[in-house]
Parts: C-alpha cells; sequence; structure tokens
C-alpha cells in the first residue's frame, strides 16, 4: 500500500507481441536489461511497437489488449503479463499521450487522488501526498483547478502527478510531450529531469523529440518498423555505432536535422487573403483573435507560430472562411469567404486539420479522394495518393478511420491539394511525426504545392517552418505580435504597440 | 452550459451545500412527484419562492447565479403557458367562458387558467433545478452515489469521466462540419457527422479506459478522499423539504 519503495530494475528477455490479425509483430524479440533508478529511451518510426512495449510494461498488454504474447517482462522481481492487476499497479505508474482522456476527475487534486484511492491508500496518507506529488510535477497551488480548463501542458503535468502520487518504481511515459507545445514539453522535460536526479523511480520512455529526450538517457532501445531492435546502449555509443541507420528508419536524432535551403521570399504582388482588425470571441467570451491584420500574397509560405491556445487555429479558419469575425473583415481573392458556397470555397481552399480524422467525410479512401471532385480532380487525387505511397489498389477499400495516424495525414493532404487550391492551409502538420511523415510534409508543401498557391501553415515545429515557409508571423495570446512581411518591415513592430495601448 | 458551476466557498459550505446530493435529489424527486397532485397554479408558485428562498439563505446562492440560471428556465416556462392557453382543448368547449375572441382564435378562462397551471409547475421545477445545480459539485454528487447509495464505482466515476470529455466532442462536432464545407459538401446537420463523432467518442472511452485501469481502478477495495457521511443537516433538509411540501399541497387543496 503506502509504504516507500524505491525504484525497480526492469528485464526484457524475447518480449514478442503479435495484435489479433497483424500480418507481423508489433514486438519482434526485444531483449535488454534497465538498472533500478536508470532512464530507457524507446525510440523508432511509426508503427515500431514502442507504444505496444511501453503498454506491455504498464501490464496493459496483453491483459486489456488482447494478442500473441512471447517472452518474460520482469519488473523488479515481478513478471508483469502473469501479475494481477493490482500487482502492477503496486509497482508501475503510466503517462500516455493524449492529455484530455486520461485525466478522470473534474479537479486536480482529486485526479491525483484517483490513483491512491484505487490502490486503497488511508485517508491521511492520501491528504498529506497529493499536495506533494502536484509540487513534484510543478503544479504547486493547483489543488482546486478543474483538469479541463488547464493547457495541454499542464494537463499532462497533472498526469504526471496522478502516476508518480502512488511512488511507482517504474515510471512509464508513452510520448508524453506529442500534444504539447515546445514552452509545455520543456516545463515537462524539467520535470523528468528533477525525478531522475531525485532517483526515486525508473523511467521509460516513449518519445520523438530527440533533443529533449536524448540528454535524459542512460540507455536507449532503437526499434525499426518490425518491431525488432536495431541497435540497444548508452546514447553516445548508439549514436555514434548506429547513427546513420536510425536516420534511415526514419527515427529523429539529437541536433540531425540539418536546416536545409530556405526558400527565397516570394515574388508575387497579388494579394490572396486580407484580414483587417479582426476579432474573435466565441460566444460572449474573451476574444481569441485580437485586432489582427494579415496580408497574404499568392504564392506566399506563412509560417503561423506561437504556443498553443495564441489564436493560430482560429485564424486559420477565419481565414479559411469557417469562421466568421466578430468585428473586422476578412477577404479571400477580394471575396468574404463565409458567405462564400461550400463547392466555390472547396475550390479556392485546402485544409488540413491538426487532426485529419475530424476531416474525413466517406467511409473508404477512394470515396473520400473522390467526393466533390470532377473527373480532372479525381484522377489528379488518384495521382497524389499513389505518390504519397498509399496506391489506391491497396488502400481504396479501407476506412479512412482504420489508417495509421501518418496515414490518415497524407490521405487528408490529397484531399486538400486535388483540387488545386489557391490556398493551402495546415494546422499543425508535422504534430507527432516521425521523421519519415515529417519529411513528407515538406516535400508535400516544397514540391507538390502548385506555383501561385499560397501555403499558411500554424506549426509550433522550428524546423519545419524554416524549411518551407518563406515569411514568419508570430502569435501570442490572440495578437499578432511579430511579422516579417517586408512590406511591413519599416514599421514591423506596429502591432506589438497596439499590445502595450 | 456544458461545463459543470464553479461554486464558490461560501456556496460549497452553506447548509445545502454540506447536505447530502442525494437528500436533495430526493427531495427534487419528491417535489416533482408532490406536484402532479396539483392543478392550480398558486401551489406550484409557492413552492418555488421557498425553493428559491432556501437556495439564497440556506444554499447562500447570489441573488446573479438564481436569476441568471433561471432567467431561461422562466423563458420557456411563459412559453409553455401561452401555447396551453392558446392550444387547450378547453378552447373548443362551448360551455367554456370565453374571455377573448379574435378571428379564429378562442381565448377561455379555462384554458388561461390550465395554461398557468401547467407554467406554475414548469417555474417550480426549474427553480428546484436550479437550486440543486448551484449547491451541489458534480464530484460530490458521483462520490455520494458511490459512498451512499453503493452505485457501481466504474459506472459513477466512468460517468464523471465522460461529462469532462463532452466540451472536447462539441468541439469535435464543429470540427466536423467546418470540415464538410471546406470539402465543398453543405454544412448542414447531416447524418455522417454522427459516424464521426462516433468514432471520437469510442476512441475516447477506449484510451480512458485504459488510463483508468493503468491507474488501478478496479484493481481491489478502494478508499475514499473524499468521504461523505450522514449528518444532523441531511435528516433536518430531507424533514423540512418534505414538510414544506405537504402543508403546501395541503393549503392548496383548502382554497
Amino acid at each position: 500500500m503506502a509504504e516507500p519503495r524505491g525504484p525497480l530494475s526492469l528485464i526484457a528477455r524475447g518480449v514478442s507481441f503479435a495484435y489479433p490479425g497483424a500480418d507481423r509483430p508489433a514486438l519482434a524479440g526485444i531483449d535488454f536489461e534497465l538498472p533500478a533508478g536508470r532512464v530507457l529511451l524507446v525510440v523508432g518510426p511509426s508503427g515500431s511497437g514502442k507504444s505496444t512495449l511501453a503498454k506491455a510494461i504498464a501490464g496493459l498488454v496483453p491483459r486489456d489488449i488482447p494478442g500473441t504474447w512471447a517472452g518474460t517482462l520482469l519488473v523488479g522481481d515481478l513478471n508483469i503479463a502473469a501479475a494481477s492487476l493490482a500487482e502492477v499497479a503496486a509497482a508501475v505508474g503510466v503517462v500516455f499521450q493524449d492529455p484530455g482522456s486520461q485525466l478522470v476527475m473534474d479537479r486536480a487534486e482529486d485526479d491525483v487522488a484517483f490513483g491512491l484511492e484505487n490502490r486503497a491508500w488511508p485517508l491521511e496518507q492520501m491528504r498529506a501526498r497529493v499536495p506533494l506529488a502536484l509540487h513534484d510535477s510543478g503544479l504547486a497551488g493547483y489543488e482546486r483547478r478543474r483538469g479541463t480548463h488547464l493547457s495541454g501542458g499542464e494537463q499532462q503535468r497533472l498526469a504526471l502527478a496522478g502516476a508518480l502520487a502512488p511512488r511507482p518504481g517504474v515510471l512509464v511515459l508513452d510520448e508524453p510531450s506529442a500534444n504539447l507545445d515546445p514552452a509545455g514539453a520543456a516545463a515537462l522535460f524539467e520535470r523528468l529531469h528533477g525525478l531522475k536526479a531525485a532517483g526515486k523511480t525508473t523511467i521509460v520512455l516513449v518519445e520523438h523529440r530527440a533533443d529533449l529526450a536524448w540528454p535524459l538517457a542512460d540507455l536507449v532501445l532503437a526499434l525499426d518498423d518490425q518491431g525488432a531492435v536495431i541497435d540497444l546502449g548508452d546514447p553516445v555509443t548508439v549514436l555514434a555505432r548506429s547513427g546513420s541507420r536510425l536516420g534511415h528508419a526514419g527515427i529523429w536524432l539529437p541536433g540531425a536535422m540539418a536546416a536545409g535551403p530556405r526558400r527565397a521570399p516570394a515574388t508575387a504582388a497579388q494579394s490572396l487573403v486580407a484580414v483587417r482588425e479582426a476579432r474573435f470571441a466565441y460566444q460572449r467570451g474573451v476574444p481569441v483573435i485580437r485586432d489582427a491584420n494579415l496580408v497574404i500574397r499568392a504564392s506566399e509560405r506563412v509560417a503561423l507560430i506561437g504556443p498553443n491556445g495564441s489564436g493560430k487555429s482560429t485564424l486559420l479558419r477565419l481565414v479559411a472562411g469557417l469562421l466568421k469575425p466578430t468585428v473586422g473583415t476578412v477577404r479571400l481573392a477580394g471575396r468574404d469567404p463565409v458567405r462564400l458556397p461550400a463547392t466555390r470555397l472547396a475550390g479556392m481552399v485546402g485544409y488540413v486539420f491538426q487532426d485529419p480524422e475530424l476531416g474525413f467525410i466517406a467511409d473508404t479512401v477512394a470515396e473520400e479522394i473522390r467526393l466533390g471532385m470532377d473527373v480532372a480532380g479525381g484522377r489528379r487525387a488518384a495521382e497524389l495518393i499513389d505518390r504519397l505511397g498509399m496506391p489506391l489498389g491497396r488502400f481504396g477499400s479501407r476506412s479512412p478511420y482504420q489508417l495509421s495516424g501518418g496515414e490518415q495525414r497524407r490521405l487528408s493532404v490529397v484531399t486538400a491539394l486535388a483540387r488545386r487550391p489557391r490556398l493551402l492551409v495546415l494546422d499543425e502538420p508535422t504534430f507527432g511525426q516521425d521523421r519519415r511523415g515529417w519529411e513528407t510534409m515538406v516535400e508535400v508543401v516544397n514540391e507538390l504545392v502548385g506555383e501561385g498557391t499560397a501555403v499558411l501553415a500554424a506549426t509550433h515545429d522550428e524546423r519545419f517552418a524554416t524549411r518551407v515557409a518563406d515569411r514568419r508571423v508570430e502569435m501570442a495570446d490572440g495578437w499578432i505580435v511579430t511579422d516579417d512581411d517586408r512590406d511591413l518591415q519599416p514599421r514591423g513592430t506596429q502591432s506589438w504597440h497596439q499590445v502595450i495601448d | 452550459m456544458l461545463t459543470p458551476i464553479d461554486l464558490t466557498t461560501r456556496q460549497e459550505g452553506s447548509p445545502l451545500g454540506r447536505t447530502s446530493p442525494l437528500v436533495k435529489l430526493g427531495l427534487a424527486l419528491g417535489w416533482l412527484v408532490g406536484l402532479l397532485f396539483t392543478s392550480q397554479a398558486l401551489p406550484p408558485l409557492v413552492l418555488a419562492g421557498i425553493a428559491l428562498a432556501a437556495g439564497a439563505v440556506l444554499g447562500r446562492i447570489p441573488g446573479r447565479r438564481l436569476a441568471g440560471g433561471l432567467a431561461p428556465l422562466l423563458t420557456a416556462a411563459a412559453s409553455i403557458t401561452v401555447a396551453n392557453a392558446l392550444f387547450g382543448a378547453a378552447n373548443l368547449d362551448p360551455s367554456a367562458s370565453v374571455l377573448l375572441t379574435l378571428g379564429p382564435i378562442r381565448l377561455t378562462a379555462e384554458a388561461v387558467s390550465a395554461g398557468l397551471a401547467v407554467g406554475a409547475r414548469v417555474v417550480a421545477i426549474s427553480s428546484v433545478g436550479v437550486v440543486f445545480a448551484q449547491t451541489t459539485d458534480p464530484t460530490r454528487l458521483v462520490d455520494a452515489l458511490v459512498q451512499q447509495a453503493r452505485a457501481p464505482t466504474r459506472f459513477a466515476y466512468g460517468a464523471l469521466a465522460a461529462y469532462q470529455a463532452v466540451p472536447r466532442l462539441a468541439q469535435d462536432l464543429a470540427t466536423l462540419r467546418q470540415a464538410r464545407r471546406v470539402r465543398g459538401l453543405r454544412r448542414s446537420w447531416h447524418p455522417r457527422l454522427l459516424v464521426g463523432l462516433l468514432v471520437r467518442s469510442i476512441r475516447h472511452a477506449d484510451q480512458l479506459a485504459l488510463a483508468m485501469d493503468a491507474r488501478a481502478f478496479g484493481s481491489g477495495p478502494r478508499t475514499d478522499f473524499r468521504p461523505i457521511r450522514w449528518t444532523v443537516t441531511d435528516l433536518v433538509v430531507a424533514a423540512g423539504g418534505l414538510g414544506v411540501l405537504v402543508i403546501v399541497l395541503g393549503l392548496g387543496r383548502q382554497l
């Protein structure tokens, strides 16, 4: 129950797992030994079984998620696959990727206490432990706050507090920063460094953000897309010995990405988008967009940057005619986009949503790219999807909802580009992407987007912004705070003064 | 509307705030049943007044919140009254006393009083509902259901967690509709939206169930971080609430 317990060692011997009906295993013969109190980093391309391994250590595979299991996984001297849920829960804590779907209770302190209640901690010990766990996660004083009112980064640290509260011997983090902005991810990793230094728990980390994750690791386990081990060792050795193989397999490496050529600024002068003094508020709430001014010309590539909640997604929706400004005007090729008939709008704007799944409108991939398209458009779509490695012969009859995350995003790109829109809107196109998915997106914007098409991409991803954009617009708290548009240069800080006023 | 009300510490610490949500829920149901036994307009209005007064004094609900919660419901009650008065069956009864004739419209006193009685009941039910919502935190309601009514924990806490997902599903729905428009389809309430919403809900529920299991939910006996016990306040509020109901309905009969 509540007796203090130290970190536990973790040993995998020949761990293999296959999901029912899958044509290849998710994990194929994994072996490693992690001493107590150390940090294991698991890296691999999408579909390499990293998350499956994390869920296996957490006792959820094969218990909650059935499949064919082989091998032994020992946490301390506990055989995870054979242990009871209570025994596993006593040893292991987990933080998942999506901050929104792991909070159970309404208030922060209740949510942290949830795991302790389930482990039957006495009331006095819970009351003492909950504030400490919040404090250790950087959320001191958040006891009565509502989870749904916190930022993604805060929610993720709340999930961390909930996992830490029962003092787990092993803490498993399954892509904990995938949905966070850079500031949120940095704050989370600061806490993880603190945990490592305190040495009270062993950590298993599955993470794409190489620059944050590699410095934390004592041991790196690299998996390929067949679920087999590419290399295992300390980070320096793995990087020296197998760096290029890892890169080739689509794995992010720390500091690895060369900046690449930066696009030359567009020369066309014809203005395509004009936002003037636009303000937007949901119902009677505080404005999400405040007095925004933005001009985008044909063939310009604009990166819209800024933290989560700064209004980027809302500005994209205003420009694409999906929301109507509360005050001010938005013009797309001289027309008010909100008043355009849907068919006209669809011909002008291609939109890739942050969560591509929300953009799907049909039951099969083939239908998805054909719907509402003329013959020429349908042909272009078929060519595009072929080029992105999803030939209709193999993917056409599948449901869009059953594709992997990377495949869903590619399908979404195809539907957005097939009509040759004048404006391509991308909302966080590289979120949670492995290196291959990332390179595909860069290639799409740099090669597949027709000349003359303007691109507006909301992104946290510095590398993506550098590689595809010729202009940056930065938002904070609903304001456009900087814009390196060449026409604004002499008075480029104008909008910032408006903030101060 | 979709997010829970933030109760002030004064509201939470008030006698009604400290009363078990089960007692309040039971009383609300009791009043609801009791209201079926009156066909007059006055007793429900008196009960509504008492409920609101109790909310203000015993629940320490700020007047602005009472009014804010009640306003939309009162509008509904007013329109129900008018509709019942205009379209009441009594208007067709030749023996009913006519108040007003306007072209084809014949308004009788019987239909008006029937309409008022229905409207008054809606006002009473709304008042009880607002007082309940303004003195009861959703978490405390679930705690009471689990600890005092022995509701199954998986059902109760699952429902609470699902409740947190409502704002998010509302957002998803908005995005699904926007996606249809930007793909050239009319942004109508197409049944197809349900597919997208269903996929999202199932995915969310799966992840949540996994996260709950990963936090040892259902692994054995559990303890309570927010214990709730029956108190004297519960007894007083229950007795008082039922007493008021019986007295008001009884007096209504005598009139």
